[in-house]
């Protein structure tokens, strides 16, 4: 019998398709990965009217698409997910399988893995293959101060989540070509022992800091409450958003929703203004995501001016001020 | 282990409530009740009290850390904290009736009432013979007239001990100490005095115009006044040389923070020898006087004598404090001098832990005179 | 009830053993891992509103012990300690392995076991979804509020961008959002208590009946290749002088960088 094709999985996570492009990434990394080890990248899309999402997933690069479509999987539930995946690898064998690490995969891939009694690895921000062909998964540690590479030498599936915006999508093709294969739902299906009670999209503008494209952060550097303001004023000019230290939280000169760190708010804009902050772990873990830093503090030495692309070396508030001048005068010619 | 967790439990506690307001509390001179508030229900207020009285039951090594690390952050708190638990409760544990014990005793654990010990007076202080404040028995309540001065805590406490005269002669041995009540009519607190060091805690002038205390407020018998402060002042030493270890350490850690971060001549300071041979002084010091201090604590416990060892803690622990604070600001330069940085705060704290609770020359009177006792 | 915790070094210090990669854990400072105080202070507020025994368990080196005193002092009623050479090294996979089988043992008769929902360190988020699966109960993730009713357990957590209120039935595996369930202090009193009385089981992989090949390092299905610190790709420019001349050069310098999103705004604000 000839050796089968092997196969690498991207879970198709398309709840949330328009912010979260975490699904296409992975096909896009898939399709490099399997372009060294001869393998070829398939979706499995698991729902009810699911067949936007298999074009979509041709589109971007999947050669086959699995789906099982059944009224019982319209809302995700872990439960059954993990079971249907799990008789679906049993039949197909991937050896490799890549989810989405968004709050759903990083629920449901664990228990895959345990199921399928292999490794995972979690929230990776980097993929390869290395000389023996073996999946080498790069995964963050302490907040993404150190990384650690991670193999799964013995067991199959290898299995790894990853980090959204880890990789860049391939542009669409609505030309591609794919081949999809419905499997039946799997008999013998266990109950799902979570009840849904409701479920609905958050509101918008709750993710505001999270979301914006610029965010000021403030530390206990501003020097005073009604100095911190001024970041507010700032923020409002640049149409960013306000975070906070956790001292400056403590200190009460920011609300508790804006502040950012490890334990708090993650933040992902492509300007960070970041005024006196020092740059203590529990906060620079928050802000790792963060596009072009512009960090301000009158020690040129604290942690946080090391790891901006902009350092600069002067009064927290007084540079505050000044950028509020200039841009009101940018605003006004 | 357990040291080590109580020293992380409340060194988490410090940073993160009195951390962010010390700068502020101090600037302002203002009592920090929303902190207070929280420390109630952590036991602040009755570390060493046993726990059939609503207190921790720690040991004494335990509270010593306790007040480290609270003065770490803020030495005004951590004054508040010591003065209450080790001269505002320890008497009445000590010498107080079952009664006594059980009434007062709870409110103060819990940190209800917050308690004092007043023995200063305009022409009173490391000599108790020159005590004014009187106490006259009238019927079954003694008359109190008086008035206290630099009382820590004056300006909250609610369950002050009052040294005063219970009879003729020499102050001294006929004076008693009675367990006064704050809406006792004829107790007033005075303004708070502006001090130059720690300015968070209401330290304020007591005053007592025809005051009724009840008989049963008095602590042990008539005339025990002077047995009751010197065991207190031996307790209370031991916290305030804690306290100065505390205050110590956080100027130290500051200077090492800063000396690192600090760049002349294009090196951080931290890598010129001067600023190396400063760091490992202070670092020794602190080290040797917080070892006094737990010598001391270990020797209480023990219940042996521990005298000696207190007023030798204190001394070198407020000396050490003092030294520690000003290199403290010496290393931090012209920023030290600041009112921005928290090195000057610690610098004014200092002092007065070689005035307070016997000044460093009656430690040297209490050494002494045990040394001299002990080599005959 | 049973509230899994782990210590994990200060972020401050980080010793790797570099032969091995993983952490040379007796060289760190530990604490408890704040996310497993969150899972910690939701059983207390649970065991405060309906009774109830907390059991706090453990897996890691003899140190560990000092987060389960903590534990004590915070309120739990007893604990677990997993320790053995041969556990050292676990990934997720035995982790959950070892720690399903410890409870089978000394308290299957559990209701609910409380994670954290990550840890500092490693940041996996594995160890509670994993338990669930070996001990068979369903689990859900990050949840922000819980209300015990007479039957079942009600839910509110968000999951992606879904505010998901959800019931499931005891016994469950719930991890805790660590934005919710804010830990208490540890009370002085508590932490007295806390060191009289023997209320810590130490337990070996021997007590566990569990083969070792399939525990620590060795039953591992993922080994660590190797650990770096990513190097910063960033410029790091450093700007001084007078604040109206940094902003000046920053507009000057940084155009392309800056100008996009900020010119886009200031747009819409005129």
């Amino acid at each position: 019998m000839a050796e089968k094709t092997p196969e690498i999985w991207v879970f198709g996570d398309y709840r949330n398709y328009f912010q979260n492009r975490v699904t296409l990434q992975l096909l896009s990394r898939a399709h490099d990965l399997a372009g060294k080890t001869g393998a070829i990248v398939c979706a499995v899309v698991f729902g009810q009217g699911v067949q936007e999402w298999v074009g979509e997933y041709i589109a971007h690069g999947a050669n086959r698409v699995y789906v099982v479509e059944d009224a019982s999987l319209a809302y995700y539930s872990t439960d059954l997910y993990v079971a249907v995946m799990e008789s679906l690898a049993r039949q197909c064998s991937p050896e490799i399988i890549l989810v989405g690490a968004t709050s759903f995969g990083r629920e449901f891939a664990p228990r895959v893995a345990k199921r399928l009694g292999t490794g995972l690895t979690a929230d990776c921000v980097g993929l390869d293959i290395n000389t023996e062909g073996l999946l080498v998964q790069t995964a963050p540690a302490f907040g993404g101060n150190l990384l650690s590479r991670i193999i799964t030498p013995r067991t199959r599936p290898q299995m790894a989540t990853v980090r959204p915006g880890t990789f860049q999508e391939i542009p669409h093709n609505y030309q591609a070509e794919g081949e999809t294969v419905r499997v039946p739902l799997p008999q013998n299906l266990p109950k799902d022992r979570v009840r849904l009670i409701s479920s609905e999209r958050k509101p918008a503008g709750s993710q505001k800091l999270e979301d914006s494209p610029v965010v000021v952060c403030g530390g206990r550097g501003m020097g005073s409450k009604s100095r911190f303001r001024n970041l507010n004023e700032l923020a409002r000019l640049l149409g960013g958003e306000v975070g906070a230290t956790r001292p400056v939280v403590y200190s009460r000169w920011a609300e508790e929703d804006s502040m950012v760190g490890q334990a708090d708010k993650h933040i992902r804009p492509k300007v960070l203004f970041s005024f006196g902050v020092s740059g203590a772990i529990q906060h620079t873990a928050g802000i790792i995501d963060a596009g072009f830093v512009i960090a301000v503090n009158k020690n040129p030495n604290a942690a946080m001016m090391k790891m901006a692309d902009v350092a600069i070396v002067a009064d927290a508030n007084q540079v505050c001020l000044a950028l509020i001048k200039e841009l009101k005068k940018r605003l006004r010619s | 282990m357990k040291h080590k967790l109580v020293r992380k439990s409340v060194r988490e506690f410090s940073e993160s409530e009195l951390g962010p307001i010390a700068h502020e509390i101090d600037r302002d001179a203002r009592f920090p009740w929303e902190v207070i508030e929280k420390m109630r229900p952590l036991n602040f207020f009755g570390l060493q009290v046993p726990k059939r009285y609503g207190g921790a039951g720690l040991d004494s090594i335990s509270y010593a850390i306790v007040i480290e690390e609270l003065s770490r952050v803020s030495g005004a708190i951590g004054l508040c904290v010591t003065v209450h638990n080790s001269v505002g409760v320890q008497p009445i544990l000590n010498f107080g009736t079952e009664e006594q014990k059980e009434r007062f005793v709870p409110l103060l654990a819990s940190g209800e009432s917050i308690g004092a010990f007043c023995l200063t007076e305009a022409n009173a202080g490391s000599d108790a013979s020159g005590v004014e404040t009187h106490a006259v028995l009238e019927g079954e309540k003694y008359l109190v007239n008086g008035t206290k001065i630099f009382v820590t805590n004056g300006g909250v406490c609610s369950l002050p001990l009052i040294f005063a005269v219970t009879g003729a002669g020499d102050p001294a041995r006929n004076a008693s100490v009675f367990i006064l009540e704050k809406d006792m009519p004829g107790f007033s607190v005075g303004e708070i005095e502006d001090l130059c060091g720690m300015r968070a805690n209401p330290v304020s002038s007591l005053f007592f115009e025809d005051c009724r205390v009840p008989r049963e407020n008095l602590l042990g018998s008539e005339g025990d006044g002077i047995k009751i402060a010197l065991a207190t002042l031996d307790t209370g030493r031991i916290g305030i040389a804690a306290q100065a270890v505390g205050i110590a350490q956080g100027a130290f850690e500051a200077s090492v923070k800063y000396s690192k971060e600090r760049q002349q001549f294009r090196k951080p300071i931290s890598s010129f020898q001067s600023i190396q041979n400063k760091l490992a002084d202070m670092a020794t010091e602190i080290d040797a006087a917080r070892l006094l201090v737990y010598r001391a604590c270990a020797l209480k416990d023990s219940h042996k004598p521990f005298s000696k060892e207190s007023a030798m803690a204190k001394l070198f622990g407020s000396a050490t404090c003092t030294r520690v604070t000003s290199e403290a600001v010496q290393i931090h330069g012209g920023y030290g001098y600041s009112r921005e940085y928290d090195v000057e705060r610690y610098f004014r704290d200092a002092k007065v832990t070689e005035i307070y609770e016997g000044t460093s020359e009656i430690q040297r009177t209490v050494i002494s005179r045990s040394v001299l006792a002990e080599l005959i | 009830m049973i509230v899994c915790l782990k210590q994990v070094p200060m972020a401050t210090e980080l010793p790797w053993d570099p032969k091995t990669g993983t952490l040379s854990r007796d060289r760190a400072e530990g604490m408890m891992n704040p996310a497993c105080k969150h899972a910690l202070e939701a059983a207390l507020m649970i065991r405060h509103q309906h009774g109830g025994h907390i059991t706090a368990i453990t897996m890691g080196p003899p140190m560990t012990e000092e987060i389960l005193r903590e534990a004590l002092a915070m309120g739990a009623d007893r604990c677990l300690m997993l320790s053995d050479k041969a556990m050292s090294g676990a990934d997720t996979f035995v982790t959950s392995y070892t720690l399903a089988r410890a409870i089978e043992i000394f308290c299957s008769d559990f209701d609910l076991v409380l994670c954290g929902c990550h840890t500092t360190d490693s940041e996996t988020a594995q160890v509670g979804p994993q338990l669930a699966e070996e001990l068979h109960i369903p689990g859900i993730a990050n949840v922000e509020h819980l209300e015990m009713n007479s039957d079942a357990i009600r839910i509110r957590r968000i999951s992606d961008s879904f505010l998901e209120v959800l019931e499931v039935d005891p016994p469950c595996l719930l991890t805790v959002s660590c934005q919710h369930f804010v830990p208490r202090y540890v009370p002085l009193a508590g932490l007295q208590d806390a060191f009289s009385g023997a209320n810590i089981l130490a337990v070996s992989a021997e007590d566990l009946g569990i083969d070792p090949r399939r525990i620590g390092l060795q039953g591992s299905p993922t080994r660590i290749v190797d650990i770096y610190t990513p190097r910063a790709d960033k410029e790091n420019i450093v700007l001084k002088g007078a604040p109206k001349k940094i902003v000046e050069e920053l507009f000057e310098r940084f155009e392309t960088k800056l100008g996009g999103i900020i010119r886009k705004d200031l747009n819409k604000e005129g």
